[in-house]
């Protein structure tokens, strides 16, 4: 039994674990940089404490910092979110052996998946099919060229730790190679400490496409069906939906059984997601697993009407998956997608500070925000751009995209620069809206002119400068909405 | 008054029920007053908009759309376009400078590499021209704007 849940994590995601915490009558605490204090997830959680002045690195990636305020905050388990210590195995390990609840798999399921190229070993013993690549065991330059003409070009460079598409590079041809493996080393090596890489046969136009696996320390293993995330940029995800209009019911039971013999096959207990490649002719190859909550898993909340992080906490307490999960009684229903909303450079796609100076969620049937900050937030580089996630439920996929973008319309973010326009763009398009798309979709996108200011925004700033100037630094809301106003209108005025 | 707009400024007055907006004019009607606006009509329309100032800037979100106003007449350079010169997009660390100064590059060409983010940036001509200046070291630290490198 949890009584105090330390949430090792900021954003959105310490939000939202601290809402199920506290539906379980479990205390969640928060922790914070300094810099941290006033943010969002800390006066949202209440009991928080300090990890101290310092870069990520010294705060939310120090795994001293995190085991002391669990010990002052007197929690007897800790979650890691994702991103961060998420998949630390060190982490896992010290607190196991501190005597607290690790609310994730155990260490050794992290390190034999946190390395790709073990995973890779991990999932073709499973009888999972993995994408052509090296196998780890070529270490010098010379050796990776080699193997590359046997494996042909395009290809991909990738480091060995790490994820997020952190150090990955296309390379077209063999003199291009070098210079990708020295910037992918360097990369790695920046970011994870690691400077190990490998290749990877480039697959033309694949799905990304990845399943929600769960295990219990009785030793069940189940799927919960996929997530398509092919709408991606950077490498990074940007819309999910499930289903996946690319799976039939065998497909999906295919992939959903390789899924689980992959977790299986490393003792695995908790929440992970095992992502595949899925080429144009359906065939589905391991991509890798990552031993964590993932960022999009409301969507599978949402269409199997459970709550994950609440399966996640029983299962660290000792408790055995709710039977409905064993017996595989559990049955997706409609339509649902997530749309990320990062604060960043329209065009560039590089992050973006600022103040928050609007703020309005959307709201309405079938609609969950999952936000990390709020009115007068301060956006900063130091952490994940990501704002907020929106989740749209429906009983079909037409539905569900009309409310997406309906929904999309009504979200007022204003003071800080976001993708807004990018979410809007693809929910627009035809090749998103057929069901039939691959990771290249956003490149499809057309070009997207910054939209024309309408002749009511140029008056609704002419008259914003005409008032009296606002006092310096308080930046004061103003709400006129035709359907909030109280006083008729007083027309010529 | 000047507004600007990306790249658009215009000449907007407010006068007794409307707004001249350059060389139009707009019907409006409206309750409250500077970005305290309660209601407001545009050409008989009801719209739904929000409006924040903050200093020199007003936020407009109209129509599902937000949009950045700024009164002084001069457009805000872009990251990394200001004329002539490249500026980091975001404090970080130059990692690599790959062009050496007095060297011919084309637009696209990288000429260093910055950190960021635990993300390597390449940041890359936006003309053709000579490297006429790198204003910093590998391994310095920059703050966001800070030039970095000077094309003629």
């Amino acid at each position: 039994m949890i009584r105090r849940l330390l949430i090792a994590n900021r954003g959105e995601i310490a939000v939202r674990v601290a809402r199920t915490a506290a539906e379980m009558g479990i205390e969640p605490v928060a922790v914070h940089s300094e810099a941290d204090a006033g943010s969002f997830h800390v006066r949202r959680i209440g009991r928080a404490v300090s990890l101290g002045a310092g870069s990520p690195r010294e705060t939310y990636l120090s795994i001293p910092r995190i085991l002391a305020a669990a010990r002052e905050s007197g929690a007897d388990a800790i979650h890691p979110g994702y991103g961060f210590l998420s998949e630390s195995a060190e982490l896992a390990r010290a607190v196991e052996e501190a005597g607290i609840v690790w609310v994730g798999p155990p260490p050794a399921a992290i390190e034999q998946m946190g390395d790709k190229v073990s995973a890779r070993r991990r999932a073709k013993r499973a009888g999972v099919p993995v994408v052509p690549g090296t196998n780890g065991a070529e270490s010098s330059d010379q050796e990776l060229l080699r193997k590359s003409k046997e494996l042909g070009f395009p290809l991909l460079v990738k480091p060995s730790a790490g994820g997020g598409g952190k150090g990955m590079a296309v390379v077209e041809n063999a003199a291009a190679l070098p210079a990708a493996i020295e910037q992918s080393r360097r990369v790695a090596e920046a970011a994870f400490g690691d400077g190990h890489v490998y290749l990877e046969k480039l697959l033309e136009r694949p799905r990304h496409v990845e399943f929600q696996v769960f295990g219990d320390r009785q030793g069940n293993v189940v799927h919960l069906c996929e997530r398509e995330c092919s709408v991606q940029r950077r490498h990074q995800k940007v819309v999910e939906e499930t289903p996946s209009a690319a799976l039939d019911a065998r497909l999906r039971g295919a992939m959903g059984r390789a899924a689980a013999e992959v977790a299986r096959g490393v003792g695995y207990v908790g929440a992970g997601t095992v992502e595949f490649l899925l080429d144009e002719k359906r065939n589905f190859y391991f991509l890798e697993m990552n031993t964590r909550l993932q960022v999009e898993h409301p969507i599978t909340e949402e269409t199997l009407g459970i709550d994950l992080v609440r399966a996640q906490l029983e299962v660290a307490a000792g408790e055995a998956l709710p039977s409905s999960w064993r017996a595989g009684k559990l049955v997706p229903r409609g339509h649902a997608i997530e749309l990320r909303l990062y604060a960043e450079d329209p065009e560039t796609f590089l992050p973006r500070s600022g103040r928050i100076l609007a703020w309005e969620t959307p709201k309405g049937p079938g609609l969950r925000v999952d936000a990390g900050v709020a009115e007068g937030s301060e956006v900063g580089l130091d952490y994940d751009p990501l704002l907020a996630k929106l989740i749209a439920f429906a009983e079909d996929r037409p539905a569900a995209i009309a409310r997406a973008r309906r929904a999309l319309e009504e979200w007022v973010v204003l003071g800080v620069e976001t993708n807004h326009d990018l979410l809007r763009a693809v929910l627009a398009s035809g090749e998103f809206e057929s069901g039939d798309y691959s990771v290249d979709l956003v490149s499809h996108l057309p070009a997207r002119e910054r939209p024309k200011a309408p002749d009511a925004a140029w008056v609704a700033a002419a008259l914003a400068f005409s008032g009296p100037a606002p006092r310096a630094g308080a930046a004061s809301p103003a709400v006129a909405e035709p359907w909030d106003a109280s006083t008729g209108w007083r027309a010529g005025e | 008054m000047k507004v600007t707009l990306g790249d658009e400024t215009r000449e907007v007055r407010i006068e007794s029920g409307a707004a001249v907006i350059g060389d139009r004019r707009v019907e409006f009607s409206a309750t409250g007053a500077g970005e305290r606006i309660e209601t407001l009509r545009v050409g008989g329309e009801p719209v739904a908009v929000r409006i924040v100032r903050d200093r020199d800037r007003v936020f407009v979100w109209c129509s599902g759309e937000a949009f950045e106003f700024r009164r002084s007449g001069a457009r805000a350079p872009r990251p990394g376009e200001s004329a002539g010169g490249l500026s980091a997009p975001m404090p970080g660390r130059i990692r690599r400078v790959v062009a050496s100064e007095g060297s011919r590059v084309a637009r696209g060409d990288v000429i260093l590499i910055l950190e960021a983010m635990k993300m390597e940036h390449a940041i890359r001509a936006t003309a053709d021209g000579v490297v006429a200046r790198i204003c910093h070291s590998e391994g310095d630290l920059v703050d966001a704007g800070t030039a970095l490198a000077e094309i003629r």
